[in-house]
């Protein structure tokens, strides 16, 4: 616990949060954008619609986003050449511990927040009826769970190179990896999956009424896979992650 | 009966591929002394510390440290009661000197007035809430060794602590490594490749070579290696051996000098005198004193830097 509170001390005036903030921004702004002034039909379906979007929209954007958290996190021991010092005091296992679970709980604010206002968007739009809260609950779950998994990706890279670059250069890839997975598949068997895979709303575009349909998925045994993966990724990611960590010489 | 260095290393060796950087080396660091652990760049002193503080594994061999030998499992716990600076100082540069010795004093569980005592000690009171990354090389430095001495732990194994300082600097860190044994009761193993550096810190020596302990023990002892010799030069060199000879004196021969060991003021005048009375010219009379320098050099080799 207090190397974990350390982890939050030490990225004071980092504006760690507000560069989760700056995301949550462009999101706000893609929202007033594009949900606003919805139609009767766009109302109806409005809760699931924005559920749909924001999978679609965390797909793309969290792979960098969690890039740079990772980052953000790591590389303030690299910059200070601190790690020679913290493995004096604490195993190098429980350090990378602490980073993960400050970056858990960073995502788990992230992505409250980003409930919270989409929400409140919905209720300001006149969105029919409440949002289903067993849905939003577990997309919640599953989105935090899938976002989770890039974080540790990320967070092992951003630990193992001094250099930042790498690490940021491989989110920005995983964007353009998500991207490519809405057209071919949205399998989690690739981390950068898991937000599209893991997405409880499916969309059904009529091409002659010109009108898109939504509902909520059932899960086939094949998708149930799907899930698990993200929760398997966690455990490959961070269980490699922490091994490269303290095997590595400070 | 307990043992009474701090540090014992048994046949330490560091590996890589297929160099040896530390080769079976057998150090040890009695308690409140000032160990000045010398050796040229590369000899592997900072690997050696590194495998001391845990933050490189052993090839071979192991690591007492306070009379318990260091494994995985008691590792952070020994190295409690010891305080680090290695190579260069570790910091936070977007913290203040202040907050970054919180995070260690923290950990450390040490008390927060601590925090007080060792800016006091380095110096660094006024500068204590600005950012570390507007601190001088300097200031950088003595930071480092303020987180070092954070809990005044037993033990302070400083890796070439006045790298970058500036001469007064240099002077003030060397000042303040000498009092802590006797100030603070803190063993301190500092390396250096500067021969002049330890032997103005320290009270016992190691020097490494190629990964080998070449010599281990006091400065004090270190110093009575040094050979004094008197030189002389004359025209009649030869005339003059058999005359040392007949006083019962070995002589050597070294570049057109005669060699003899120190002889007191009395023998000295006696021997001017009588080259003199038998016309042999006496162009120099020398006092010869094999260096610190010179024995360091003969230790690790005519390529070392000093």
């Amino acid at each position: 616990m207090k190397t974990l509170g350390l982890e939050f001390y030490k990225i004071k005036r980092r504006k760690v949060i507000l560069t989760m903030l700056a995301f949550l921004g462009v999101q706000a702004l893609w929202g007033l954008w594009a949900l606003n002034d919805p139609k009767d039909w766009e109302l109806a379906s409005g809760w699931m619609s924005l559920l749909y979007s924001l999978s679609v929209l965390d797909g793309i954007m969290l792979p960098t986003v969690m890039s740079v958290l990772a980052s953000r996190l790591a590389d303030i021991e690299h910059k200070g050449n601190t790690y020679k010092q913290l493995e004096t005091l604490r195993s190098a296992g429980s350090l990378y511990h602490a980073k993960a679970v400050c970056g858990l709980i960073i995502l788990t604010g992230m992505i409250l927040a980003q409930f919270a206002f989409f929400i409140f968007l919905g209720y300001c739009l006149g969105y029919t009826g409440n949002p289903d809260t067993k849905y939003y609950l577990l997309s919640f779950v599953l989105k935090l769970a899938s976002n989770f998994v890039l974080f540790l990706l990320q967070l092992a890279l951003s630990m193992l190179f001094a250099n930042q670059m790498i690490p940021l250069v491989a989110g920005l890839c995983g964007s353009m990896v998500a991207l490519l997975l809405m057209f071919v598949s949205t399998s989690s068997f690739l981390p950068w999956g898991g937000n599209l895979s893991a997405a409880l709303v499916r969309m059904d575009w009529n091409e002659t009424t010109r009108v898109i349909t939504y509902y909520y998925r059932t899960f086939s045994p094949r998708e149930t896979v799907d899930v698990i993966f993200i929760f398997v990724w966690i455990i490959v990611f961070y269980t490699m992650g922490r091994y490269l960590f303290t095997h590595r010489e400070a | 009966m307990a043992s009474t260095n701090l540090i014992e290393t048994h046949n330490l060796t560091k590996q890589y591929g297929k160099t040896r950087c530390v080769n079976s080396l057998q150090m040890q660091v009695p308690k409140g002394t000032v160990y000045g652990f010398l050796g040229p760049n590369g000899a592997g002193k900072s690997t050696t510390l590194k495998m001391i503080l845990g933050l490189a594994k052993p090839t071979e061999g192991s690591i007492v440290l306070f009379g318990m030998q260091v494994s995985d499992k008691n590792r952070i716990r020994l190295l409690a009661n010891t305080g680090s600076l290695i190579e260069s100082p570790s910091y936070y540069g977007h913290l203040t000197g202040e907050e970054n010795l919180q995070i260690l004093q923290t950990l450390k569980g040490c008390p927060k007035s601590d925090i007080d005592k060792v800016l006091q000690i380095v110096r660094l009171n006024e500068a204590r809430r600005k950012k570390v990354s507007h601190y001088s090389l300097g200031m950088k430095q003595r930071l480092g060794l303020a987180a070092a001495l954070l809990g005044f732990p037993g033990l302070l194994i400083l890796d070439e602590p006045t790298n970058g300082l500036d001469p007064a600097g240099i002077q003030e860190m060397r000042d303040l490594i000498c009092t802590l044994p006797s100030e603070y009761g803190i063993t301190v193993v500092v390396s250096s490749h500067l021969l002049s550096e330890i032997d103005q810190m320290a009270d016992h020596v190691g020097i490494i070579r190629k990964g080998k302990l070449v010599y281990q023990d006091t400065l004090q002892s270190l110093h009575s290696h040094a050979k004094r010799q008197l030189a002389l030069r004359t025209d009649k060199p030869a005339t003059v051996i058999s005359l040392l000879h007949q006083d019962g004196l070995e002589v050597e021969q070294e570049e057109g000098y005669l060699l003899i060991p120190l002889m007191d003021d009395a023998y000295v005048a006696g021997l001017c005198r009588r080259l003199v009375g038998q016309n042999i010219s006496l162009y120099r009379v020398e006092k010869r004193e094999k260096s610190l320098e010179d024995i360091f050099l003969s230790l690790t080799g005519k390529e070392s830097s000093l």
